[in-house]
């Protein structure tokens, strides 16, 4: 068996239901590892080891009686610090909500129990899902598992660091401006938004309402659609919650992309927010590839990503501000700088700017919904250069908003980043690929032959 | 407030002080003028709807229960 830090979820899982593997064997390597990197990668704000032995003994006994909770029975999961579990801190890594403690699981984090896995602890984050990696915060930032001197991505560090690490296999991360497909991007690992409204945000503490979304964290294709599989689903108390029928994501994985027709947005990289010369080489690799595989690849244009990150921004931060204007009032000095300076701006844009930015917005769907009538998928760049050194705060601001996930947080349409390729420096490199409305099997479908062809489920941080 | 449009320090002071900023304005000058700055420029780069009938997202829904969706 390979080692079980590298273990797929679908694997441990098979292993353990097929009493090949014990999850106390699991969760105690998994552990061991945690001890020995997580106090350089900071990925832990609350790891949860004694709750989370005593639930791997449980599912163990289960697992010897026969009775399985589901397909992720004994597989650990790594949660981001803004999503309750039931007697944990939610401190969304922040000083303002260092004392709260989480009553009861979200309901994405109660459809993981369901299905038999098992909560490792709580997750590092940009404070309140919005700062950057910041050092005046209660805890340190998360640090990238292939080079400890290089931001991980966020918001969902932890999740993201964790995850390529082999701290855990999967993890929970959210997603309003890129959260959880820039720590996939990042990291070498796969992070998918999915449509908006298919995973319950119930107990998930909100940055921006309509924005929102959470997602899955994994090291291959297969285990994010398995993820998505267990956490997807209505939920009739979340206002925002679709009555779509969802299951059944993985069940095109093994299908290729012969006759597919994809729509390159090639404007994005190129002239929208030039990209780093070693991002761009790789999209062409992962296009060339796919064209090379049987896929129909045409250039698409979309509006632009200046124009799509003001949207996002204007409809962020004024619903931001409704969430974080008492605090930002009476409790300033407890943010973190980047937060505080990310939070205010709500408070100097008006009723008329949120109401046009929301009209363009339905624009904006218009002409993505346009595109997508003539093609399947989309593929586009997520960040535009590798990972910053996190140490250089000027190298990170200038990076982090060059990227290419806000515009389908604006549309809500699904969008999954993965690894494209390692820089020259050893570092990820990173492609997105964005699907109708729902139709995440298809975004699977593409990304696993990605995955085949290039063998990125096999790289693993040195 | 009508928008936020290009704003000096007296509008970026009084539309502070009404939101309430009152102790961020004393303690942290330069973030409240920051923000300030970052929402006129995300504004002045929307090409704003000029269609009259143009209608924002996502709308009103009478009738429907919660989790209608998309």
């Amino acid at each position: 068996m390979t080692d079980l830090h590298w273990l797929t979820a679908a694997d441990a899982a098979r292993a353990v239901a097929a009493r090949e593997l014990s999850p106390v064997e699991l969760m105690n390597a998994l552990l061991g590892r945690v001890a020995r990197l997580d106090p350089q990668l900071n990925v832990f704000i609350r790891l949860d080891a004694e709750a989370a032995t005593a639930a791997a003994r449980a599912a163990e006994a289960e697992a010897i009686a026969g009775r399985l909770r589901g397909p992720l029975h004994g597989v650990p999961v790594g949660i981001k610090d803004i999503i309750d579990v039931a007697g944990l801190p939610t401190t969304c890594h922040s000083k303002i909500l260092i004392d709260n403690i989480a009553t009861a699981d979200a309901v994405c984090v109660s459809r993981l129990r369901g299905a038999g896995a098992i909560v490792l602890g709580k997750l590092s984050t940009h404070e309140f899902a919005i700062g950057g990696p910041s050092l005046d915060l209660p805890w340190p930032p998360a640090r990238n598992p292939w080079n400890w001197e290089h931001h991980p991505g966020g918001s969902s560090s932890g999740s993201g660091a964790g995850v390529a690490a082999g701290l855990f296999p999967i993890a929970l991360g959210s997603d309003t401006g890129g959260s959880v497909r820039n720590p996939a991007s990042a990291c070498g690992i796969v992070g998918l938004k999915p449509t908006y409204g298919l995973v319950s945000r119930r107990g998930v503490f909100p940055l921006s309402f309509t924005l929102d979304h959470v997602g899955p964290m994994t090291r291959t294709v297969a285990d994010n659609a398995l993820m998505l599989d267990v956490i997807a689903g209505h939920d009739s108390l979340d206002p925002g919650s679709a009555a779509a029928r969802a299951g059944q994501y993985g069940s095109r994985l093994q299908r290729g992309v012969r006759g597919m027709r994809i729509g390159f947005v090639r404007h994005f990289h190129e002239t929208d927010l030039p990209a780093h010369p070693e991002v761009a080489a790789a999209l062409e690799t992962v296009v060339g590839t796919l064209q090379g595989l049987g896929a129909d690849i045409r250039e698409v244009r979309l509006p632009s990503l200046g124009e799509f990150a003001a949207v996002n921004r204007i409809i962020l931060q004024s619903e931001a501000w409704v969430i974080h204007g008492p605090w930002l009032r009476e409790r300033p000095g407890d943010y973190g700088r980047l937060a505080r300076r990310r939070l205010l701006p709500g408070a100097f844009l008006s009723a008329r700017d949120y109401v046009q930015a929301a009209r363009r917005r339905l624009q904006m769907i218009g002409e993505v919904e346009a595109a997508l009538r003539d093609v399947d998928a989309l593929i586009c760049a997520s960040s535009m250069d590798p990972p910053s050194r996190i140490e250089e705060a000027e190298e990170t601001e200038r990076t982090y908003p060059r990227q290419g996930r806000t515009p389908f947080n604006v549309t809500g349409h699904p969008a999954l980043a993965m690894m494209a390729g390692l820089s020259r420096g050893g570092l990820p490199l990173s492609v997105q690929f964005v699907g109708r409305y729902f139709d995440e099997a298809t975004l699977f479908q593409i990304a696993r032959e990605w995955e085949r062809a290039a063998g990125t489920d096999q790289k693993h941080p040195p | 407030m009508e928008s936020a449009g290009v704003m000096n320090k007296t509008t970026i002071e009084l539309l502070a002080r009404r939101a309430g900023l009152d102790k961020a304005l004393e303690e942290f000058p330069e973030d409240v003028a920051a923000a300030a700055e970052q929402a006129s420029g995300a504004v002045e780069r929307m090409t704003a709807p000029t269609d009259p009938r143009a209608e924002p997202w996502p709308p009103m829904r009478a009738g429907r229960q919660p989790g209608g969706g998309l």
